[in-house]
């Protein structure tokens, strides 16, 4: 496959501040996730192939065809920015069509395509309502409206999900990989892994502003078998809870945390423990209050690999 | 056996408009969000009372016989010729109307921009910064010249219309390129001075007060100065003595101030100079965190 996107030996930094650091990558059609956490790089590389930013270091092309100060080449691309970024005072409507002015088409082609994406998104009965009043989920789904009312060829999405209810998290998902299928070059940030995991097996793990590793879901959750898992249970009896437990091979350690109502086990076989816990807390009529996973993020994954 | 083929992307091959003006839909933006701030629409249409008070002066000088009693010793006044349109362009109330205009209707134009971190969106468009700064300026093109072009061209037509001859006309063919001239340099003005103004904060009310204190401001401080070095030349430190030098100049009347007229020419265009240097440092779509 010939790369959409491509960026070689990619750096950027805002004064004294690294932004991005030798990145050189290329993607693909298809969806790929852009993972990594808070203040990783993920928006300032987002924000260098969509050509807002000048590198410091380095080139980026969008099919063959230099990116920054070559404004026809945005013609087909369609970019979610991370944060709202609209007037608040226009309704979803008038948002829409006074982007899609920006691309030259016709009147009628302009409402057409404003209500094809706003019914995609599921806003065409709110498309009257000023965005004051939408709520956080509309207002994620309208910035992803914008992004592909002009039907680009390729979606850039700066942490679509972040913000939404479950049920909004699953219609955008679905969306995405509408995408793929429709043949689109899909490039998604996220800082949480079930996401990106639900979207593709194609992910870029991004770090203090270099590439940490990238390839599929089964290589990154290698990583995170080979680190144990946190697991906090908060019960009525943590002692008990302990002593049942103690026995148990795939349990590396167990503490008590300062509030001595909460279990903090380490285990490389999570759903091993989830398993013996319910039967546990069945058996035993052991009073559970909150299970938790302080380190089951990426967070916790980079330590352990930058710590490699 | 048919070849199986990679599905790929199509893109929308139907003709698009010739993008002939990309600022465009700003400007139409930055001018439909003006008109719908109601104290926006009363302070614009109270915009035009000087315009209809001159309108007025011109009914009245034709008809000066009907007017004796009315019009006294004013007459003088009502001698119409450049003198009289030089008025109305220069006089105090036009300019500080033209700044309330700008300050409710054009304060947020960039300012607003910044706080919702709508940069982004536009410059992932086919769209460059100058399309986007020359959108940013017509809203203000729009607003001045509806207030200082249009109203002047419409004077002098009224004038041949009460007169009833053209003679006005030919006595003083070049009239109407001098109010074209100085609304030309009012637009060109405003639009770097607000938009200057409007892209130094996120929040448009700051800019409504810069834009009034800064235009207040030079002139209380031409008026200080003044006094303690006794010379005409503070009053380049005043933005609207030097609009009022350089709408005399153009107008071909004496110069309220004993300056040469190229002074206050220069620092109006050392003002935009400034402005387009920070503008193009301030215009970027990515917050700088330093």
């Amino acid at each position: 496959m010939t790369a959409v996107i491509a960026a070689s030996n990619l750096s950027k930094w805002y004064g004294n501040v690294l932004g991005l650091n030798d990145v050189s990558l290329e993607v693909e059609e298809g969806i790929t996730g852009l993972l990594g956490p808070n203040g990783a790089g993920k928006s300032t590389f987002m924000k260098l192939i969509t050509g807002q930013m000048k590198p410091n270091i380095g080139t980026v092309t969008v099919r063959g065809q230099k990116v920054w100060n070559n404004p026809e080449v945005f013609s087909g691309i369609g970019f979610c920015p991370e944060n709202d970024v609209f007037y608040e005072d226009v309704t979803g409507w008038e948002f829409l069509t006074g982007l899609l002015r920006f691309y030259g088409y016709a009147p009628a082609e302009i409402r057409e395509r404003a209500a094809r994406a706003l019914d995609i998104v599921d806003l065409a009965k709110d498309k009257d309502r000023l965005i004051r009043g939408y709520s956080r989920g509309m207002r994620q789904r309208v910035k992803v409206a914008q992004a592909i009312a002009h039907d680009p060829e390729i979606v850039i999405l700066d942490e679509p999900l972040s913000g939404l209810d479950p049920l909004g998290k699953r219609k955008l998902i679905k969306l995405i990989k509408d995408f793929k299928s429709e043949g689109r070059t899909v490039l998604v940030s996220s800082h949480v892994l079930p996401e990106i995991e639900a979207l593709t097996s194609r992910i870029v793990l991004v770090h203090q502003g270099k590439i940490l590793a990238q390839g599929d879901i089964p290589y990154i959750r290698e990583l995170i078998e080979a680190h144990p898992h946190q697991i906090s249970v908060r019960s009525s009896d943590p002692r008990a809870l302990a002593a049942r437990f103690l026995g148990d091979r795939s349990i590396q350690k167990m503490t008590f945390a300062a509030d001595g109502r909460t279990l903090v086990v380490e285990t490389h076989k999570r759903d091993d423990f989830f398993g013996r816990l319910t039967g546990v807390v069945l058996e035993d009529g052991i009073e559970v209050e909150e299970i938790s996973s302080p380190d089951d993020n990426l967070q916790a994954v980079f330590e352990y690999l930058v710590g490699k | 056996m048919a070849t199986v083929r990679e599905k790929g992307y199509s893109h929308w091959d139907g003709k698009l408009g010739e993008r002939r003006f990309p600022w465009w839909p700003i400007t139409r933006t930055g001018i439909q969000l003006a008109f719908r701030k109601k104290r926006f629409k009363f302070v614009f249409a109270g915009a035009f009372v000087p315009a209809f008070v001159f309108l007025v002066g011109l009914y009245v000088s034709e008809r000066l016989e009907d007017f004796k009693s009315f019009v006294r010793e004013s007459d003088r006044l009502l001698n119409i010729g450049p003198k009289y349109f030089s008025a109305y362009f220069t006089n105090d109330s036009l300019l500080f109307l033209i700044v309330l205009v700008l300050a409710f209707g054009a304060a947020g134009l960039i300012a607003d921009d910044i706080k919702h971190s709508s940069l982004q969106l536009y410059f992932s468009r086919p769209l460059s910064k100058t399309d986007y700064l020359l959108g940013k300026m017509s809203v203000i093109f729009f607003f001045v010249l509806i207030l200082t072009a249009l109203p002047g061209l419409v004077l002098v037509i009224f004038k041949l219309i009460f007169a009833g001859s053209f003679k006005f006309f030919l006595d003083y063919p070049w009239l109407p390129l001098s109010i074209l001239g100085y609304s030309a340099l009012l637009t060109v003005f405003f639009a770097f001075y607000v938009l200057l103004l409007s892209a130094l904060s996120k929040n448009a009310r700051y800019v409504i007060v810069l834009i009034f204190g800064i235009y207040i401001f030079s002139n209380v401080l031409y008026g200080i100065l003044n006094s303690i070095f006794r010379t005409p030349y503070m009053a380049l430190f005043s933005v609207s003595a030097n609009l009022q030098q350089a709408g005399a100049f153009i107008f071909g009347q004496k110069l309220p101030q004993a300056v040469p007229a190229g002074w206050s020419f220069l620092v109006l265009a050392g003002i935009c100079v400034l402005a387009a240097v920070v503008l193009n440092r301030k215009i970027r779509s990515v917050e700088v965190i330093k």
